[in-house]
């Protein structure tokens, strides 16, 4: 009977039938042509960077002893994070019933969905041995590890997003609001552990506290602001309704107020590593002032964007369009310096062979494969997020409520 | 049951490096610069010709470094990385999913990847060679030419270890991080 | 387990493929195709916990002969362990030692006999059976010309045959070939090493001492690095107990050595002028008298000249110190510390290689320093030990009426006196650089026209190295034995493939020293491929070549002829007979020498524990750990000759009429061209060893490699900074006679006038994986230019220019 149920519940999810030809019928605008062309070469590169990396296994990436995390972690970081951060913009509709963001709900929680398994996608690749982990992290589970549960929090997360997107297709609004919130939070514990993952680390200074777990919140919900911006944007072309607009300038206004609790955040995180009596730590910050993947950081997500919304209060939603696009770009370089730079210093400072340059700063590089696999993720995230427009519904309902 | 560790008269350290081959020949270690399970590191010397700073010049062994409270075990998601009956810390090789977290955590680069099995290897005081065949050292100490190791079980009294750590000055690397190592440096 | 697969395929004779690629990945991975060197990666085997052998073999991976154990699991030995038993080596085997089982499946090992095809040096072989390579050494090919033709052409001059052998076990083996051979010319390593140290020692205490650094308080190390090195006891001695107890270790050394870090005191020292030091610590002692003056009074010959040199000479330490650099009030300081804790005080005699041309004179002034202390054949100063007995076994020496004699120059020296033209004394080792030249000069009493080579690789060894090329070229037939396709062999017509150490029975050997034992190198393995010890090499060769160079003895020969008819031919032939040395097995001349002494039980001990030593069993037991006891204190040789010299005199020899005879100076003394001296915008060119690498012996070795992947310019940090050299940079240092290039290491460990790089690297053979082209090559630049007395090469008396490429 039960079975029965859930067969019925299944069948009654509304879905568009498509066909590939469906799929390959959209404007053949330049714009278009150009993101077709985009997505398919990136899943290729997707198809030869794994090709590749089953073919040489670790060797394939250019990471070391030294430096053992490397861009995939951070692409990886870069996903969860994106669908953290959508999440809690679909909440703001659906969880915590803000009408003005009701109509971004489903984009954003079907957002959080692709970017989510985008993620899960590229981490595939990191994990020398993803069926193993699979099998022990059920049958030995170290419960001390903040990767335990990260990883089984999100997966939980995955569960609960795909279950409220359900709801939320069948207009069970409850339901949604129900498996909303628990993902919510489980979501947010997901990646505060995330954050945690660096906090706990006591041989890195640089990253060890509690900073990174709760700075991980804040940035999720600036990213998915920025996100938010870019699905609306892509959806109505840059010519926004009223009503969108009115939900883009709120969205802009909260993104301002972020922005610069997150740049009070950076500046005193910056302050007490330099200026905190800790010679090791300071040392690190210091030479990460003077990279220029921070001041990208900087600049592209925090300077541009909170300029553009001051400007006008987050009227300019076209701007702040392309602002957000900055933004994103911001936000790689975020995740990747996270990575980066809790892996800076060396731990063992000394030459280990005679004739050799004593370590000062670990240096990395992303290897062509690493790249290839990480923007693959990036065209899997697209395609995937292009096929739900195509076979979900993700605009707002109109007022029909069961 | 033991629990067994080290102590290291690194002063006597001669930068030789027979520890280190001894260690790859018989754990079958993979050669690369950077496939180490334990190493001599230098310092090189301050000062300007021919006026150098003779102590500012130093050879320190080190290695993975057994610790008590070892993060690298607590960061594990798959306790791949446990203590074994004399507290040594192994890795199980059947456990680990390679996430790398361990190799972040230690505080003391004991960690590397083991390409043949694309797993994270460490020293492991020769327990699945040299212990198991009931020898009581491990290949480090055996072959040193200057006789810097001594290991033994920290848990016995009588131990030669316990004796020298009872009798010499002796610090860990990084006690700060509250690891307690099992290594000791003499003094 | 794969790997150990791998090391079994290599046994089947097959190369052993690598499972594991490079470790360190470029953005370019994508395209880049694993390259050779990479694919050819020997590799480590992890022991086993099962069924395991243990065979007491010696080491040779350097000269110094510690006692190990191989593992050999299932006919592969996975570890070599230190040997507790023997008391030389005290239970201690070095990384090189470790890495003995990496030249045992070195991939690019000769497998078998070939002989040359191509142009000489090009390294181009055919692979033949023992019999052809024997047959073509015999009769030659039309590539060589044969034994045969060279011998009937010069008459049975068997000195046209030169024999050169590097140090080893089985050198003596090889020795016993030439003297069978009847050849005249034998050059061996002496010469390019330690010469001048054995002989300045030898007539000055009679003898080459050994220094008991394991009781000695006070000890001088001057150009000698126990720490890179390593040479056992010393090495254990110095730094594992000395220290410890508090003694004191002074470091006199140009450039800042592994042994300078772990010294009380680094003094750098201008190079070559040590002798200046010594005699100004003489002037010291002399003139505050705190000498041991009973004992030079019984003890020492000729003080009295010695202390008028000294004083007449001035060489006060104010002197010393424009000269070498160091303080005067160190050299004041030095002293007096020195003969305050003398006997039990040392200055350290070494054992190294020819630095400079006064090399000689200043170990006699070393020698003679310390005799004047008291501290000889005395417990913590120099001792020299007691020898077990070996019984001596047969060997052949037959005379040949037309073998001229060693192929030297005689020329009137100054003051009427005879002498030679390379050197004053020609050592039983000869001159290497000295005979070279004079061969390449045409300067040969008679016509040399063939070279067996064993276990040497004088394309890396000897200075010039342009001009050793020129040599094997001009040499008619060059037959190489070796274990390795060195660039020496690569000038081989007939290359005979020897067994490493680890696949043969070696000649049993005695070592001396306060607790004297014999060891044994035992066979570990079957040899693998067609390899073969040179025992056996040279059985097979002298059955094919002993009678038919006997009847060109037979032809020339008229002594011969009439004892032929007096007797009859077998009779005489017996005489001549050339497999009789080799006749029996390595293990049954073992067995014998040692037999008639030691009986049955020694015989026993020495195959199960490689070691023997009267009362082995009663005395050796494990104290702790670390540490063993070989000897009980009392049963110690520290003084075996009343604590006198072993000179004929019984006493110290401060001054050798003999030497001034041949125009040497009779006792130490300094002159002005032995100043310390560098033009403008050159270098000296220093050269030494490291712990990872015994010279160039070592170079293709993975293990090692892994640990020093090549060698690099020592440059003095701050003129690397002026010259805009940084780490890694390419440099191209030349001299007079050649070039060669190799990365920079700024470093303020070296002198800005002075550069150093490690010996043994920058190979030329292609057959060589990793040691081709690998680092610099110190004897491309280092020019020939030999010490006056026994004529050894003066390694560190080039001054080069260097270039960025």
């Amino acid at each position: 009977m039960n079975i029965e149920k859930i067969k019925e519940f299944i069948t009654t999810i509304p879905v568009n039938k498509v066909c590939a030809r469906d799929l390959m019928a959209f404007e053949k605008t330049p714009r278009n042509n150009i993101l077709a062309v985009v997505i398919f070469s990136f899943l290729a590169m997707l198809v030869v960077g794994v090709a590749i990396y089953l073919g040489q296994g670790h060797h394939a990436y250019n990471v070391t002893r030294e430096h053992p995390w490397g861009l995939l972690i951070a692409v990886y970081i870069f996903f969860v994070v994106s669908s953290t951060g959508l999440c809690i913009v679909g909440s703001l509709g659906d969880v915590f019933g803000f009408k003005d963001y009701e109509l971004i709900s489903k984009r954003a929680i079907f957002g959080s969905i692709v970017t989510i398994l985008a993620g899960f996608t590229v981490i595939a690749f990191e994990i020398g041995h993803p069926i193993t982990m699979m099998i022990y992290n059920i049958a030995s589970p170290g419960l001390t590890s903040a990767i335990w549960w990260m990883g089984t929090l999100y997966g939980l997360y995955l569960t609960f997003m795909v279950i409220e997107f359900i709801f939320l297709l069948k207009h069970d609004m409850k339901m949604a609001r129900y498996f909303g919130l628990t993902g919510l939070l489980v979501g947010l514990a997901a990646h505060s552990n995330l954050g945690s993952v660096f906090g706990f680390l006591n041989a890195r200074p640089i990253s060890n506290g509690v900073f990174y777990p709760t700075y991980f919140i804040l940035t999720a919900f600036i990213t998915g602001i920025f996100i938010a911006f870019i699905l609306m944007g892509f959806r109505y072309k840059l010519d926004f309704s009223e009503k969108v607009k009115t939900m883009l300038t709120g969205l802009a206004k909260i993104q301002a107020l972020l922005i610069s609790i997150l740049i009070f955040f950076v500046t005193w995180k910056m302050l007490t590593d330099i200026y905190g009596g800790m010679p090791n730590r300071a040392e690190v910050a210091i030479h990460i002032l003077g990279s220029w993947t921070f001041w990208a950081e900087v600049i592209l997500a925090m300077v541009i964007p909170l300029y553009l919304i001051l400007k006008d209060m987050g009227k300019s939603h076209v701007i702040l369009f392309w602002a957000s696009m900055s933004g994103m770009v911001g936000i790689f370089f975020m995740r990747y310096n996270l990575v980066h730079d809790t892996q800076l210093k060396p731990l063992q400072m000394l030459k280990t062979r005679e004739y050799q340059v004593a370590p000062e700063w670990i240096h990395y590089f992303p290897s062509s494969t690493e790249i290839m696999i990480s923007l693959g993720g990036l065209g899997l995230c697209m395609a995937m997020y292009y096929v739900g427009t195509k076979v979900f519904n993700l605009d707002e309902d109109t007022k029909e409520v069961k | 049951m033991a629990r067994y560790g080290m102590a290291l008269d690194y002063k006597n350290c001669i930068n030789c490096k027979a520890c280190e081959v001894a260690c790859k020949e018989e754990n079958g270690v993979l050669l690369g610069a950077d496939k180490h399970r334990i190493w001599v590191g230098v310092k090189e010397i301050e000062g300007e010709y021919p006026l150098l700073d003779i102590v500012s010049s130093t050879f320190m062994p080190s290695q993975c470094q057994h610790c008590d409270d070892a993060p690298c075990e607590m960061v594990c998601p798959t306790h791949a990385t446990y203590y074994d009956d004399n507290n040594v810390v192994r890795v199980d090789v059947d456990k680990c999913i390679l996430c790398s977290y361990c190799m972040n955590a230690c505080p003391y680069d004991a960690r590397y990847v083991d390409d043949r099995t694309m797993t994270v290897d460490k020293c492991t005081f020769c327990s699945d060679t040299r212990l198991e065949r009931g020898e009581v050292t491990t290949a480090c100490q055996n072959t040193c030419p200057t006789k810097v190791r001594t290991f033994g079980d920290l848990d016995d009294p009588d131990s030669e270890i316990s004796e020298l750590l009872r009798t010499r000055e002796h610090f860990s690397l990084k006690a700060n991080l509250g690891t307690k190592p099992k290594l000791f440096y003499l003094t | 387990m794969q790997v150990e697969v791998s090391r079994r395929k290599f046994l089947q004779g097959s190369v052993a493929m690598s499972i594991v690629g490079g470790s360190s990945i470029g953005v370019t991975n994508l395209l880049a195709s694993h390259n050779e060197k990479e694919s050819k990666t020997s590799i480590t085997t992890k022991t086993g916990t099962g069924e395991a052998k243990e065979i007491a073999t010696l080491c040779e991976m350097c000269v110094n002969k510690c006692a190990a154990l191989a593992r050999v699991e299932d006919g592969i030995v996975t570890k070599l362990n230190p040997n507790p038993r023997f008391p030389k080596s005290k239970n201690m085997l070095c990384p090189r030692g470790n890495a003995g089982i990496q030249a045992l499946y070195d991939p690019d090992r000769l497998k078998h006999p070939m002989i040359r095809v191509g142009k000489k040096g090009e390294g181009e072989f055919k692979k033949v059976s023992w019999e052809e390579a024997y047959e073509a050494i015999l009769n030659g090919t039309d590539k060589f010309t044969g034994m045969n033709k060279i011998l009937d052409e010069e008459k049975d001059n068997r000195s046209s045959f030169l024999f050169c052998a590097g140090e080893g076990m089985a050198e003596h083996t090889f020795k016993q070939f030439y003297s069978a051979f009847g050849s005249a010319n034998w050059l061996n390593h002496a010469s390019l090493c330690l010469q001048t140290v054995i002989s300045g020692y030898g007539v000055t205490l009679g003898g080459y001492p050994q220094a008991d650094l394991d009781n000695a308080e006070y000890v001088i190390m001057a150009g000698a690095n126990r720490a890179e090195a390593i040479v056992t006891p010393d090495t254990m001695d110095i730094f594992k107990r000395t220290k410890r107890r508090g003694a004191k270790l002074i470091c006199i050394d140009p450039r800042f050595t592994n042994t300078a870090a772990k010294a009380d005191k680094w003094l750098a020292i201008n190079p070559g002028t040590d002798l200046a030091f010594v005699l100004a610590l003489t002037y010291v002692v002399i003139t505050e008298e705190l000498y041991d003056k009973k004992y030079v009074e019984e003890n020492v010959a000729g003080f009295d000249k010695y202390k008028v040199n000294i004083l007449d000479n001035k060489y006060t330490p104010e002197w010393a110190e424009k000269i070498t650099n160091i303080k005067a009030k160190e050299i004041y300081k030095i002293a007096r510390e020195f003969m305050a804790h003398a006997p039990k005080a040392v200055y350290y005699p070494g054992r190294r290689s020819t630095f400079s041309n006064n090399d000689f004179q200043l170990r006699r002034a070393m020698a003679i320093f310390q005799g004047i202390s008291g501290g000889v054949d005395t417990k913590g100063g120099l001792v020299f030990g007691k020898k077990l007995k070996l019984s001596p076994h047969a060997s052949l020496v037959p005379l040949y009426d037309r073998a001229q004699a060693r192929a030297v120059n005689k020329v009137e020296r100054t003051k009427g006196q005879v002498g030679y033209s390379d050197c004053a004394v020609v050592s039983g080792g000869g001159s290497w650089v000295g005979w070279r030249n004079r061969y390449l000069e045409n300067k040969m009493p008679y016509n040399v026209r063939g070279m067996f080579i064993y276990k040497h690789n004088p394309m890396m060894n000897m200075p010039n190295t342009q001009k050793t090329a020129q040599m094997l070229e001009k040499m008619e037939l060059v037959v190489a034995i070796d274990t390795m396709p060195s660039d020496t062999v690569m000038y081989a017509d007939v290359v005979l493939p020897e067994c490493t150490y680890l696949e043969r029975t070696d000649p049993v050997k005695t070592f001396g020293g306060v607790e004297p034992s014999i060891a044994q190198r035992n066979k570990v393995l079957d040899p693998m491929f067609e390899t073969k010890p040179v025992m056996e090499i040279l059985r097979g060769l002298t059955e094919k070549i002993s009678k038919p160079i006997f009847d060109i003895t037979k032809k020339y020969d008229e002594e011969v002829q009439s004892e032929i008819k007096d007797s009859s031919e077998e009779e005489v032939y017996a005489e001549f007979d050339l497999t009789k040395p080799f006749e029996h097995s390595q293990e049954e001349v073992n067995e014998h020498m040692v037999k008639g002494l030691y009986g049955e039980e020694a015989v026993e001990a020495l195959k199960k524990h490689g070691v023997f030593y009267p009362d082995m069993d009663k005395y050796f037991k494990q104290v702790s750990a670390n540490e063993h006891q070989y000897y009980p204190q009392k049963k110690k040789y520290y003084s075996v000759n009343g604590g006198k010299a072993k000179t004929e005199s019984k006493k110290v020899e401060c001054y050798l009429p003999n030497l001034a005879k041949k125009c040497v100076d009779p006792m130490p003394m300094w002159h002005d061209e032995y100043n310390f001296n560098v033009p403008n915008g050159k270098f000296r060119l220093l050269t030494g060893r490291h712990a990872q690498f015994t010279q160039s012996g070592t170079s293709n070795n993975a293990v090692l490699r892994d640990l020093m992947p090549e060698n690099y310019l020592w440059i003095n940090r701050r003129v690397a900074e002026k010259k805009h050299i940084k780490f890694g940079d390419m440099i191209e240092i030349s001299s007079s006679v050649g070039k060669t290039r190799i990365k920079a290491y700024p470093t303020e460990k070296i002198a800005p006038n002075q550069l150093f790089f490690v010996h043994g690297f920058g190979e030329e053979s292609e057959s060589l994986t990793w040691a081709y082209k690998n680092g610099g090559n110190d004897n491309a630049v280092i020019e020939d230019i030999i010490e006056p007395v026994y004529g050894a090469s003066s390694m560190h008396e080039t001054n080069v220019e260097i270039r960025k490429v």
